[in-house]
């Protein structure tokens, strides 16, 4: 009888806050599969059925024209209420007073459900302005078939990545080191045989690191392995997509990328051969993944700050994540849907989530979409042998110096 | 009396506005931004004068890209005439499945410009487009090529690939140009003995120039901005060696958000299209004064 009166209580108090949330919210949504819009659509329909008066605006933007959209809807004044946004363009937003601490939207229980570290890419000078959306991280993906027709074991390092290359040359009619040339994350795939060597992307001096001898050691590398036709041909011609196209038909042996992949394995040849190994470490043995999130923010200037509280808090419970990211191919985000079997006892994700501990990601400094076009224009020179190594990434610190300096 | 004279102006008033608003507006948006200190996100903080068009006139990528974009240009606009002159010509007799041969030479007008940039992107993809394997499979190729990989082969396949979509609407305006051409001039000139080739110099070319020039005209305007064709294939690159200005405007301002540097660098390519259409009409007119 008690618990039951003390329920009703609960209930009545509960009610008032419940019945406050109304009105109209727009939220921009980045486009990550086909099932993007659906699923966010389902969502706002859920959440309008349980909180009568609301009405939820989905708008779902591609990946390509989605900052550009955010930039024309922002300087015209007709900005949604919150957006997905890549985390490493948050430091402008926040820099332009754009971004409202999350603190002021959800509460300190919603806050707590996110793993820990996921947070961290969204916080600018202790204030935490991006909600993890979406966290990704990089693994080297083996094709065992291959490797084991070559002859060669799964490698660990970079030298063993190099003879495990030569040996399905040799013996394979397929290419063995799949190298990243092209388009978006040209630098990341760089960033890997970087940070291995002990470099970094911007120094603790605040200058780039490309033109430290780890940045010239990594790039030589990946020189010295298309020289010597170990990587796919037409390295600069090949997007992230076409290399792990490649991957898929069995026309290359490793390729690093994201979870995402294992998906569309899954979907498409479920009959492939392969497994997933952290990223090659260099000579000290240290290895870096590049991690990535995405992030939610509410803008500054919504009036409706309350009712994007309610959504979000609804958008973050388990089970609606748990759908959401084995839809997409993500990395959990929440500790609760961590802790799910899907993702818990799923071994390539494990892979994944355990390099999540020694992730590192794209600084947060503005200007950072221009540093890396230079860093990918450099490489790609290096990689059409247009230029040495030493001469693109010297020329190319140089040009970040100038960039970083100016942003001071 | 006064009606009279105002009722045309009146006619054309609505017109008039339209036009001023649809050309004059973006160009007054394009000066404040260009000439403000502007933020990643197009709120201008306040005036910079010509810092944003200094900044852009210094940067190394930008005089690549404008040396590009006249190549670009220059051979696009003279391959597609060099090439639809004699495909109007061959379309304009009459010949049994002319009318099937119309329809083929226009069928890639009816098809969106990025889609064609993005089969092409397929067909010159190094392992599995069709390029190669055409080739290959002609024996002129023994392996793959990379057409996209570098700028040596991208570009001129770009341009191919331009020339190719300007060509149905160039031969439109030569088929229109040699439909209004009378027929009794080439049976005068046939029963004063003219050899066809003749015919040709004295009687067609002359009364074609108008049409030359007007397709010389649109296809450079739809040229130098022409967006899709790049960005699909190669996105600029390999290390910015295939941009053009309008792709190297679309980075410059989307991608690295310098968006006053960006709208400096739109009125420096309006100005050269802007120049360019003055001065070309000034010499076809001088052309005329003189033949006439």
């Amino acid at each position: 009888m008690k618990t039951l009166s003390l329920s009703l209580l609960a209930l009545l108090a509960a009610a008032p806050a419940l019945a406050q949330v109304e009105g109209t919210l727009r939220f921009t949504v980045a486009e990550y599969s086909s099932a993007t819009g659906p699923y966010f659509e389902d969502l706002a329909t859920q959440f309008e059925a349980a909180n009568p008066g609301t009405d939820i605006q989905i708008e779902v933007v591609p990946w390509d024209v989605l900052l550009q959209k955010l930039t024309t809807d922002i300087s015209a004044g007709v900005n949604a209420d919150m957006a997905i946004i890549g985390t490493r363009w948050l430091i402008d937003f926040v820099n332009e007073g754009l971004a409202a601490p999350a603190s002021d939207v959800v509460s300190q229980e919603v806050l707590d459900r996110f793993v820990p570290a996921l947070l961290e890419p969204g916080t600018l000078e202790g204030t935490l302005y991006g909600l993890p959306v979406a966290a990704s991280a990089r693994a080297l993906y083996v094709n065992d078939a291959l490797l084991s027709q070559a002859g060669a074991a799964a490698p660990a390092t970079w030298d063993e990545v190099r003879t495990a290359a030569q040996a399905v040359v040799d013996g394979t009619d397929a290419a063995g080191f799949g190298l990243q040339g092209n388009e978006i994350e040209t630098d990341v795939y760089f960033y890997y045989a970087l940070w291995s060597f002990g470099g970094d992307i911007i120094e603790a001096d605040g200058t780039s690191g490309l033109d430290s001898p780890a940045a010239i050691e990594a790039a030589t590398l990946y020189k010295e392995m298309i020289d010597a036709g170990l990587t796919q041909e037409g390295a600069t011609a090949m997007s992230r997509e076409d290399v792990q196209n490649l991957f898929k038909q069995g026309g290359v042996s490793m390729v690093i990328t994201a979870p995402f992949l294992a998906n569309q394995i899954a979907a498409e040849v479920p009959d492939l051969d392969y497994s997933v190994h952290p990223v090659p470490a260099g000579p000290t043995g240290a290895n870096f993944t590049y991690g990535v999130t995405d992030s939610i923010v509410v803008f500054e200037n919504s009036q409706n700050k309350e009712l994007a509280g309610a959504f979000l808090d609804f958008a973050f419970q388990p089970e609606a994540r748990a759908r959401f990211t084995s839809g997409e191919g993500f990395l959990p985000v929440t500790t609760a849907e961590a802790a799910l079997p899907e993702f818990a006892d799923d071994p390539t994700l494990q892979v994944f989530t355990g390099l999540m501990a020694n992730a590192r990601f794209a600084p947060t400094i503005p200007g950072w979409e221009e540093i890396a076009q230079i860093t990918s224009d450099a490489l790609q020179r290096v990689y059409l042998g247009e230029e040495t190594p030493e001469a693109a990434l010297t020329a190319a610190a140089a040009e970040i110096d100038g960039i970083l300096q100016s942003n001071q | 009396m006064t009606r009279r004279r105002l009722l045309p102006y009146l006619l054309a008033a609505p017109g008039l506005a339209l036009a001023l608003v649809i050309v004059l507006w973006p160009l007054w948006q394009l000066l404040v931004i260009g000439t403000g200190d502007v933020n990643r996100f197009g709120q201008v903080r306040g005036f910079s004068g010509a810092d944003n068009l200094l900044a852009v006139l210094a940067d190394p990528d930008f005089h690549a890209a404008l040396g590009r974009t006249l190549v670009w240009t220059v051979g696009i606009v003279l391959g597609t005439i060099l090439v639809s002159f004699p495909v109007a010509l061959i379309l304009d007799r009459d010949f049994h499945g002319r009318g099937i041969a119309r329809v083929i030479v226009m069928l890639p007008w009816a098809v969106s410009l990025t889609m064609t940039a993005i089969v092409w992107r397929w067909a010159l993809q190094g392992e599995s487009g069709m390029l190669n394997s055409a080739l290959r499979g002609l024996g002129v190729l023994d392996g793959n090529v990379q057409w996209l990989a570098q700028a040596s082969t991208a570009f001129p396949m770009q341009l191919l690939i331009g020339v190719l979509v300007s060509i149905p609407f160039t031969v439109t305006v030569f088929l229109g140009g040699l439909a209004s051409i009378p027929e009794d001039l080439h049976e005068a000139a046939a029963l004063e003995g003219a050899s066809p080739w003749a015919a040709f110099r004295t009687v067609t070319l002359p009364l074609m120039a108008p049409f030359v020039n007007i397709a010389v005209i649109l296809n450079t305007i739809y040229v130098f901005n022409s967006f899709p064709i790049i960005w699909a294939t190669t996105g600029g690159g390999p290390a910015s060696s295939t941009d053009i200005l309008v792709t190297y405007l679309y980075k410059l301002g989307f991608r690295f958000g310098r968006l006053g540097d960006a709208a400096a660098l739109s009125l420096v390519m309006f100005a050269l299209l802007l120049l360019f259409t003055v001065l070309y009409v000034w010499l076809v007119e001088r052309q005329q004064r003189r033949d006439a």
